[in-house]
């Protein structure tokens, strides 16, 4: 039983006069409970493209991603956004943060949206950041913080509000290489401790082997199992 | 909630010089608002005062059909009892007599047509400016009934002077010949030309005689406690009267100034809308700017699961508190301005030609009325939140994924 499946999605960019872009074609994959997976392939693979349809922040051109029975890519946008809000936790490459909110106010605030209670919503973030390494920058804006640090509290954000699945697109991107192995060693402990199932883009090499399973991609194709790029 | 107002109010700190931009043209737009108002506001009281304290008064009483027709027949008996039952209604401050007719002057040189006015000496200084506007010589006395004022100009037509004897001849209300001869004991210079030229002040006494009018005259004229409320205070007064008498406020008196005063107020909207323009493109601009800096992070916001209605409201706040800060600063400056220049005056020594047509001095008062106060501020803070509208609705549309990408 996967947590979560892409079945048969294409999408295909239409920009300008009628240029078409195909970024994916016909992609199948089941993702299972508890995974600890990396998508890679070379730029414009694709990576991207398949993390947002599987996000729900992206709809495919065809095929369906089937969560619960339901197929979330034909959902309205409103409930779209509440599947994210209570299904998934986000990192993206940078800029992770709201600029006027601190760190713990950041943590906080997909609980808020989901309306947990303050106390129980405090402490939870408290317990996060403490987790990611960061107790003594809770009260600290992001432009006060290292992208390492950034980057944590993004980890720490997407899992406080205990999602299925954290979708992460390149998150050690920005980062230099003693970083991106500690916040990915941190992905995998937190994968392992709270059974959180993570997929991420990379294509840092140091970053996939620390991944369970990798899924490659190539003009838009699934390769499965591994290849040569 | 708490957290996006939280959001919003940060955003204003956080870019303190666009957050100033927008305040200030909040507050600039508030204060010139209520500043405009108070003048033009203090402009028309002053107007009004002047023109109804030199000869018309707050509010007239007559017979019925002396305003359509101003004939001596049309007058009030028994009028010394009227008088004692009007000077003791709540509102009045001061009631005069006047026997007004029309009648030839002649000095020995010439002659002219005039209203001739018969007034109380004592009760007119207390209800008009005319005893003030002696220039040369003095007002009516109590003493004597053989005195008579009358304008600059016409004793220049007429090349008298003061001390000279003048005969006044109209139709008495009996239909015989009045005639009478005074001297003259002041000239007045009111400004207005149609008074220096064609008006004479006599006694009410000697125009009681003159016209064979004995304890009759034409018209009460009353002063109020504040000339803003003559039309509620004509119908209190007539209430209590019978009804074979008009009461009447002075827009009814002077219909001229009246329209004056419309008309300058219609000219007011004009400045109102204008001004209202330019605050709500100095607002739409800035909160659309921040709007379209801050891209990325309604996508990421929008990406975490916020609902569009969600980053609508803390768009609204944070018009809204620009809005409030404005309004405040606004209203402090206006207030400033307008209750300092109402003891100082504003001097528009230049325009005094121009002025005096209008029955206004030099040195203009503006007062501040607290219903357009209220109403400004109403103005310029609802315009603050409706322009808010299309920069909420351009965040709310944005698709996550293209803000997110917008890196
Ligand atoms: N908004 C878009 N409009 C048009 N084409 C797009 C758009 N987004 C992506 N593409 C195209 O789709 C293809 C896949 O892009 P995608 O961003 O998914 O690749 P990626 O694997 O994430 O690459 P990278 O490693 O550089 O991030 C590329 O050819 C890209 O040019
Ligand atoms: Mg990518």
């Amino acid at each position: 039983m996967p947590l979560i499946e892409v079945k048969n999605v294409s999408k295909t960019y239409v920009t300008g006069k009628n240029i078409e872009t195909p970024a994916l074609s016909d992609v199948n994959l089941w993702i299972g409970p508890g995974e600890f997976t990396a998508i890679a392939g070379p730029s414009g693979s694709g990576k991207s493209t398949l993390l947002h349809i599987l996000g729900a922040l992206d709809f495919p051109t065809a095929g369906a991603v089937i969560y619960n029975g339901r197929d979330i890519a034909a959902l309205p946008p409103d409930e779209q956004s509440l599947f994210r809000r209570d299904v998934l936790g986000f990192v993206f490459q940078a800029y992770n943060l709201i600029n006027t909110l601190t760190a713990l106010e950041n943590v906080e605030y997909i609980m808020l949206l989901k309306s947990v209670e303050p106390v129980e919503r405090r402490e939870k973030a408290v317990a996060m950041l403490k987790r990611v390494g960061l107790a003594d920058y809770i009260h600290r804006f992001p432009n006060e913080m290292s992208g390492g640090q950034q980057q944590r509290v993004a980890v720490a954000r997407a899992m406080a509000a205990e999602p299925d699945l954290v979708i992460a697109d390149e998150p050690t991107a920005n980062l230099d290489s003693k970083t991106a192995l500690s916040l990915i060693t941190l992905m995998d402990e937190l994968n392992q401790e709270k059974k959180t199932t993570f997929l991420f883009a990379t294509h840092d090499p140091l970053v996939m082997q620390k991944a369970r399973r990798v899924i490659w991609l190539r003009d838009g194709k699934l390769i499965e199992p591994q290849t040569e790029i | 909630m708490v957290t996006f107002i939280k959001i919003a109010w940060r955003n204003i700190v956080r870019n303190k010089k666009r957050s100033l931009i927008t305040i200030s043209a909040v507050g600039f737009g508030l204060g010139a608002l209520i500043f405009i108002w108070s003048f033009v506001e203090g402009a028309h009281v002053q107007m009004t005062e002047n023109y109804t304290s030199l000869v018309t008064g707050h509010i007239q009483i007559h017979q019925k059909g002396f305003l359509q027709q101003a004939k001596l027949e049309t007058n009030m008996a028994g009028y010394p009892a009227l008088l004692a039952k009007i000077r003791n209604m709540p509102s009045v401050v001061a009631v005069a007599p006047r026997i007004k007719a029309v009648g030839l002057i002649s000095s020995t040189e010439a002659s002219a047509g005039v209203e001739v006015i018969g007034v109380d000496p004592t009760e007119e200084k207390k209800l008009s400016r005319l005893a003030a506007r002696i220039k040369t010589g003095q007002f009516l006395g109590e003493t004597t009934d053989q005195d008579i004022v009358i304008g600059a100009a016409l004793a220049k037509n007429l090349n008298v002077v003061l001390g000279d004897k003048i005969v006044v001849m109209s139709q008495a209300l009996d239909g015989s010949i009045a005639s009478g001869a005074y001297r003259v004991c002041g000239l007045m210079d009111t400004g207005a030309e149609e008074i220096d030229k064609g008006v004479v002040l006599i006694t009410h006494a000697a125009a009681e005689n003159l016209f064979a009018m004995a304890g009759r005259t034409s018209e009460l004229a009353v002063r109020i406690k504040n000339v803003k409320d003559a039309k509620p205070a004509a119908l209190q007064i007539s209430e209590q009267l019978p009804s074979s008498f008009e009461v009447l406020p002075w827009q009814t008196v002077s219909p001229v100034l009246q329209q004056w005063i419309e008309f300058d107020e219609g000219f007011i909207w004009i400045i109102v809308f204008v001004v209202m323009i330019v605050v709500a493109i100095g607002i739409l601009n800035t909160v659309l700017m921040g709007v379209l800096e801050r891209t990325r992070e309604f996508g990421i916001l929008l990406g975490l699961g916020t609902q569009r209605g969600q980053i609508i409201s803390m768009i609204a706040w944070e018009s809204l508190f620009l809005g409030l800060i404005g309004c405040l600063a606004g209203l402090i400056l206006g207030l400033t301005l307008s209750l300092y220049f109402h003891h100082a005056g504003i001097d528009l020594t230049v325009f005094t030609a121009a002025l005096n047509t209008f029955y206004m001095d030099a040195l203009i008062f503006p007062r501040v009325n607290f219903s357009q106060v209220v109403f400004s501020l109403f103005l310029v803070l609802s315009t603050s939140i409706i322009v808010s509208i299309y920069p909420a609705w351009l965040a709310a549309r944005l698709k996550p994924i293209d803000a997110i990408r917008s890196l």
